[in-house]
């Protein structure tokens, strides 16, 4: 597999959890460099240039928000967080801070494996230009026209609509929080725009979903965000 | 707290004491001024007249104030407006003064009263201010102290399931169990650190407006591994209206997902499922129903309680016994509640009630 030579920082004060990623990593998925603290990550990750970053919360001199901010300022590389406190809003901090991916403890391997593979795929993905067509389950969207088609059939969407569902295309695959979306499609009126944000979702889902209430498209990340599944 | 209760109390209802104290003080101006009746003049005995009311409003209230301004508007009257000792008045200018008086008094007697509340308030608002940031720091020690155990406790668990994982892959079949167990052991983990947080009344943090499709949603996708195979029938009521109430997404969501996981669990695979929303007067109300056994009469409350398991279930059912108890704490904390019916025709129906929410609350932004 070419895949195998990916470069994988894992920044981890726990020899333990180091040892449980690493052998979830090598050799089928790529090669490992190690940090115990959140300063010798964010040198190793600028040193070193690595594919992709996993990062765990609770280190001992850096806050993980703190991490993900200083290694996204110069770095589009794709960082997949590791925690055991499990909460909303601490997930939802992270990717406001850049995080790619949270992946709650405890974990199983597989799936560890599964999100890094996912990760490193979107990564090497061209990114979604303003012409891009896609195709996922039963429905055609070309953001260039714009139009969305399911079945053949034409749907209308509204102008919000529209710059909601290209916010989610251009990042699909990963959760694009509330807060992201209000700033993208509303400017930065955050408290106005909150429940119109659950409406327009509602009304999207309504018209390209074949059940809107067994999304396939637009999955929502409860409490964070939502995220649109180029791979259902 | 007893500062605060004490506060209504003392600008209740003065004393007995309090008006004897100032309709004495009243009469002892009158009589000083009787003395050298003479020699002064009528705004010489309006002021000092003032001067006794006004204190009296900022000691004794507004009842104490508003008496003495009429007691003093009669005294005035009576021993200092010619013809003396009547409360007839000779000089129509007199009646003047007389009405400006009363009115001067009561004005300024309601005015002291009011400052006075408005200080008394401003005091019980710091009281009350001061109370919730030290409740608000207790809940950030309490969520601090569960971020530790949760840590704590969590991160062994990785440790064992990853160790488990790579015995698995050379060979071991008991690397398998190792991993079940370890996922059990989670579970539990994650059961008492939620029934921790609701014994010890941690408020729920990110109450908003949601919308029902959206968490019927991502409820039916959380509960697709016990639902797989099953007929899952969604009602939704009146489906042009919208539907929302104000909720934490997260932990509702958690509510409803495990209503599927017990229809599931205590249903047979060929009897559907149905679940539903719906707006309740000031509710908004999901819904889950099954076909299976239902729950008997006597069990009723009690399948509420933290560790109780129903009769005849297997302690090898991973259930435990929390799962009732932490829904029902959930939706209480928000304002909601959890609560069982009997289905006519055979099974159980659980309702989810949340409080109602408006949309029309905010104007619109697009």
């Amino acid at each position: 597999m070419d895949t195998a030579t990916d470069l994988i920082l894992v920044i981890d004060d726990e020899p333990q959890i180091r040892r449980v990623v690493r052998n979830a990593i090598v050799p089928d998925i790529g090669r490992v460099v190690e940090a115990s603290t959140g300063r010798s990550g964010t040198d190793a990750a600028a040193a070193q240039q690595p594919a992709l970053v996993i990062l765990d919360l609770g280190l001992p001199d850096m806050e993980g928000v703190e991490v993900c901010r200083t290694i996204r300022s110069w770095s589009t590389v794709p960082i997949i967080v590791l925690s055991a406190r499990g909460s909303v809003a601490e997930k939802a901090a992270l990717l406001d801070a850049g995080a790619d991916d949270y992946i709650p403890k405890p974990f199983s391997t597989v799936e560890l494996q599964a999100r890094v593979r996912a990760q490193l795929r979107r990564a090497r993905l061209a990114p979604v230009g303003s012409n891009h067509v896609l195709e996922a389950d039963g429905a055609v969207i070309d953001l260039a026209k714009p139009s969305v088609k399911r079945d053949g059939v034409a749907i209308h969407l509204t102008k919000t609509e529209w710059q909601l569902l290209r916010t989610l295309i251009q990042h699909a695959g990963r959760t694009v929080t509330h807060r992201q979306l209000f700033a993208a499609v509303w400017g930065n009126s955050y408290g106005d725009a909150q429940q119109y944000l659950r409406v327009h979702i509602r009304g999207i889902r309504r018209r390209i979903e074949r059940d809107p209430v067994r999304p396939r498209l637009i999955v929502t990340e409860p409490g964070v965000g939502y995220r649109f599944e180029s791979e259902p | 707290m007893t500062g605060v209760r004490a506060e209504p109390a003392r600008r209740a209802k003065p004393s007995p004491a309090t008006w004897i104290v100032w309709i004495v003080a009243l009469a002892v101006a009158t009589a000083l001024m009787l003395v050298v009746r003479v020699r002064v003049e009528r705004v010489h005995v309006a002021l000092v007249y003032l001067l006794v009311v006004q204190f009296a409003s900022v000691r004794g209230g507004r009842a104490v104030g508003l008496t003495l301004a009429g007691l003093a508007f009669l005294a005035f009257n009576w021993f200092f407006l010619p013809p003396y000792g009547t409360l007839a008045i000779a000089n129509p200018l007199d009646w003047l003064v007389l009405v400006v008086f009363l009115a001067t008094s009561a004005v300024s007697a309601e005015l002291l009263y009011r400052a006075r509340e408005l200080g008394a308030e401003r005091a019980r608002a710091l009281a009350a201010n001061a109370r919730a940031k030290s409740l608000e720091e207790s809940h950030h020690a309490k969520d601090a102290i569960l971020a530790a155990v949760s840590h704590d406790l969590r991160t062994p668990l990785t440790t064992i399931k990853g160790l488990a994982h790579e015995l698995a892959s050379s060979g071991d079949d008991r690397a398998e169990v190792i991993e079940a167990e370890a996922d059990r052991l989670s579970d539990f983990v994650s059961k008492l650190l939620d029934f921790s947080r609701i014994t010890m009344g941690t408020p729920p943090r990110d109450i908003q407006a949601n919308e029902a499709e959206d968490l019927l949603g991502a409820a039916l996708q959380q509960a697709q591994g016990c639902l797989e195979g099953r007929t899952v029938n969604v009602h939704i009521e009146s489906p042009d209206a919208l539907l929302f109430g104000r909720f934490e997404f997260a932990q509702t969501l958690r509510v409803l997902v495990n209503l599927l996981e017990n229809a599931a669990k205590y249903s047979a695979t060929e009897q559907p499922i149905d679940v539903g929303a719906r707006r309740m007067g000031a509710e908004l109300q999901f819904w889950v129903a099954d076909r299976g056994a239902g729950v008997a009469e006597a069990e009723r409350d009690r399948i509420f309680e933290p560790f109780y398991r129903p009769r005849g279930s297997s302690r090898d059912g991973g259930g435990a016994g929390l799962g009732l108890f932490i829904a029902r704490g959930i939706a209480q904390a928000q304002g909601g509640s959890v609560a069982y019916a009997s289905r006519a025709g055979g099974g159980s129906v659980f309702t989810l009630s949340v409080p109602w929410a408006d949309l029309e609350e905010t104007p619109a932004a697009g």
